[in-house]
């Protein structure tokens, strides 16, 4: 371990640590653009200089790319490291257009930054600055070139960490441009890392453009809800609006990274189509008339029919929280719970959670040093695209990629890394099984199936249909829950009360649907006769378990309520109305479309109405041991908490 | 369109290099010869010759000062523009060679014979200032000499 000294203060980092890493662990941040913790280093901006006093080297040297070494002596604050600094950073500042009131980096921006810790402040230069024609990069990234610093961290995080072949940099010397070979949509499904990584205004969020500054956003720690990957992001929110979202690193789920899914879906969370008001028959009431009806409807329907013939339906679009109050709901009542809602995906979600354990679960590092991995039967860019990434990583180490059973029906992306297809499992050589890796989807495979991908003695990525399907599947096992359409099929049930589900078609024509409560719309919300608007993860605190099994916090960022700023005029009708992009001047003391709540909690109203006892605290029992997980954290695996081996 | 026995030629240059990116410099050089510079049709076949996407053979393309994006005249002038050449004045040679030519630096004469391009050092330093018609080089030149040269080549 090497011991150095970083301003007067003594380090000891493991060995190949980078001077600027071990000033960082102690709280000095090294003033750096082209450094990338994630990325290769290239020692190309010549920002982080500092000063070596003493030991096997000396003089100004670059500290990214210096290894820490037994007996270095560093000053970052030595006249002749500053000067260096600053002096670099005068130069890079030579061509940058002083557009920051413009810019949407403002405030966010490294270059600024920088600029002001490097101690440059007046311009000096009086040439011409070079300028750039932007490229259309597609309806994701707007393009600014004229910001460029050169520090190629878009190049190397585009083509080399992500694999991407349509975007790089062309032209030499003064002319470098970073760019496509002609204007059109990024082709890659990370490209949308080009926002976060450039460290100055270059690429910028184009749907989020021009519409607040850092310091407006409110934040908090969030987990995408697009697929059971569960990678971490930070929604920006500014006056109920989501502007913007933003990876957070997390580096035993997705580094520093996440897609494009994950940061570019968000119109259905600000969207006008969204429920924001319970519905009773079709009309607007309030949430405790709703909720009355909801349990009168229920109640009856039991009185008639007896409890028997009632599902309470959830999904793995539930939180955990929401899954485990639901059983309770269901229990209040007698009736069955179910959080499948067909066979299919229900078998192979629940057969993936019985088989996994905490030696055979996959982690992000097993793929990533992964000699063999096996893609079984599953579209990877569909349903679980940052895993590609780690997959990439393992080849690039050498590691051999097999994709076996071909591509899926309707597999639009290609993988991002070398494989070769093979037909069967059997023809993948697992040596040992330590070092390989078998990645599948759970939903839609037989126990059976799954259990054969097991006993390959590889280590297991089984990604579930939805991003708390884990945590659902576990629930379900735990509370025994039944498949809703087995208890269609037998006849048993005549109708439900679903909470964030989705039925297909053919299920929802043979039920009644007394209640949903949900936040986005769809057959189940047309057919309720009771709609109780839910919060979306944006307005909401709870748990999701994610295909490996790993239990994360993600905390509210925003109250619930329409945004501030009135809806685009697109969404009005009438040509002649005027449009309103505010809401009315009345004056209230709630927000407008703020009725929504949390779904455990609409639950636990339920609950009430219908004489069960009051829930404060939806983690209980062996579920209580979540309730201090830290949401800055990299979470929890569960499998010593909960055994789902013990379950079944 | 390439004829069949180039593209024959090629796929065995780049057979025969370990990895592909080594041989896009000489694709790119012959296909270079066979339109007169590399055009945007010539960037899409290279790039399927050696395997890569057409942004990446831009890349390559686009940082070799003698691969030329844009179309070109018979003969491509280099005049050496670094600092040894900088030293021996070739700021006059080439006032001289935009008098003579009739053309500004990127331009190409109007009888489309020649196309000045000023370049970096082309490790002629000893024979400053240097330049290059139509890949011959010249040095030690003067205005005298560089008319002779354009009289020679032009007729060459």
């Amino acid at each position: 371990m090497p011991k150095l000294i970083i301003d007067d203060i003594p380090v000891e980092v493991p060995p190949g640590t980078s001077v600027l890493e071990a000033a960082r662990s102690v709280g000095i941040t090294i003033p750096h653009f082209c450094y990338h913790p994630a990325l290769a280093i290239a020692a190309a901006c010549r920002l982080c200089a500092v000063k070596l006093l003493d030991g096997p080297v000396k003089g100004i040297q670059m500290s990214c790319s210096l290894p820490a070494q037994d007996g270095m002596v560093v000053s970052t604050t030595d006249p002749e490291a500053l000067k260096m600094r600053s002096l670099v950073i005068e130069w890079l500042m030579l061509n940058h257009p002083h557009d920051c009131p413009v810019c949407d980096e403002g405030g966010e921006c490294l270059l600024q930054d920088f600029t002001i810790a490097g101690g440059h402040s007046r311009r000096r230069y009086v040439g011409k600055k070079r300028t750039f024609q932007n490229q259309y990069l597609g309806e994701g990234i707007h393009h600014e070139m004229n910001r460029c610093i050169e520090c190629y961290r878009c190049v190397r995080f585009y083509q080399e960490y992500a694999g991407g072949t349509d975007f790089g940099v062309t032209g030499s010397a003064g002319r470098v441009y970073f760019g496509r070979f002609a204007e059109g949509a990024l082709e890659s499904p990370f490209s949308g890392n080009l926002v976060d990584i450039c460290p100055t205004g270059v690429f910028t969020d184009k749907t989020g453009r021009f519409r607040a500054r850092y310091w407006d956003y409110e934040f908090a720690p969030a987990v995408c809800q697009h697929c059971s990957v569960g990678c971490n992001t930070s929604p920006q929110n500014f006056q109920r609006e989501l502007i913007k979202i933003v990876a957070r690193r997390n580096d035993q789920v997705n580094g520093w990274f996440i897609c494009d899914r994950g940061r570019f879906d968000k119109e259905y969370l600000n969207g006008p189509q969204r429920p924001r008001y319970p519905e009773i028959g079709g009309a607007p009431g309030e949430y405790r008339l709703a909720l009355e009806a909801a349990a009168n409807r229920i109640s009856e329907f039991c009185l008639q029919n007896g409890p028997a013939g009632l599902a309470f339906v959830g999904s793995g679009r539930l939180s955990l929280e929401g899954c485990l109050v639901l059983a309770e709901l269901a229990r209040v009542v007698g009736a069955p719970v179910s959080y499948f809602a067909e066979a299919a995906p229900a078998q192979g979600s629940l057969a993936a959670v019985r088989l996994l354990n905490e030696q055979n679960a996959a982690r992000i590092h097993d793929i990533e040093k992964a000699e063999c991995i096996a893609l079984f039967e599953l579209d990877l860019m569909e349903e679980g695209a940052m895993l590609s990434l780690a997959v990439r990583k393992a080849s690039l180490a050498g590691a051999q990629v097999f994709r076996v059973g071909g591509a899926r029906e309707g597999e639009k992306r290609q993988l991002p890394f070398r494989y070769q297809e093979v037909a069967t499992l059997d023809e993948v050589p697992f040596e040992g099984g330590s070092k390989g890796v078998v990645i599948c989807g759970a939903g839609g495979k037989s126990p059976e199936l799954l259990s054969y991908l097991a006993s390959s003695g590889a280590r297991l990525v089984m990604l579930q249909p939805g991003p708390n399907a884990f945590g659902a599947a576990l629930v379900s096992l735990e509370r025994k829950g039944a498949t809703l359409s087995d208890l269609v099929e037998s006849g048993q049930i005549k109708a439900v009360v679903c909470f964030e589900a989705d039925l297909p078609p053919w299920l929802l024509e043979r039920v009644e649907v007394l209640a949903c409560a949900d936040w986005k719309r769809g057959g189940l919300t047309e057919k309720a006769s009771v709609l109780l608007p839910t919060t979306t993860w944006v307005e909401s605190n709870g748990t999701s378990i994610n295909y490996e099994g790993r239990a994360q916090r993600f905390l509210r960022s925003r109250p619930a309520g329409l945004p501030l700023k009135g809806l685009d005029p697109k969404y009005y009708s009438s040509e002649t109305e005027a449009v309103a992009l505010h809401p009315p001047h009345v004056h209230r003391n709630y927000i407008p479309g703020g009725a929504e709540r949390e779904a455990w909690r609409v639950m636990a109203d339920l609950m009430l109405e219908l004489g069960g006892e009051p829930v404060n605290e939806p983690l209980t029992g062996t579920w209580g041991k979540l309730r201090d997980l830290d949401p800055e954290g990299e979470g929890v695996r569960i499998y010593d908490l909960v055994s789902a081996q013990e379950l079944s | 369109m390439i004829s069949e026995a180039l593209k024959k030629s090629l796929t065995e240059r780049v057979a025969g290099a370990i990895t592909p990116r080594e041989a896009a410099v000489d694709v790119m050089k012959e296909l270079q010869a066979h339109y007169g510079w590399l055009t945007d049709e010539a960037v899409a076949e290279a790039a399927s010759l050696l395997g890569l996407s057409p942004l990446q053979v831009e890349e390559l393309a686009t940082f070799y000062e003698m691969i030329y994006r844009r179309p070109v005249g018979k003969k491509v002038i280099h005049v050496c523009d670094s600092i040894s050449c900088w030293c021996a004045d070739c700021d006059g040679i080439i006032e001289h060679l935009k008098k003579r030519l009739g053309v500004e630096l990127g331009g190409t004469t109007a009888d489309g014979m020649y196309t000045l391009l000023p370049c970096a050092c082309m490790g002629r330093c000893g024979d400053s200032p240097a330049m290059s018609v139509g890949g011959t080089p010249y040095g030690h030149l003067t205005p005298h000499l560089v008319d002779e040269i354009l009289e020679k080549e032009r007729r060459a």
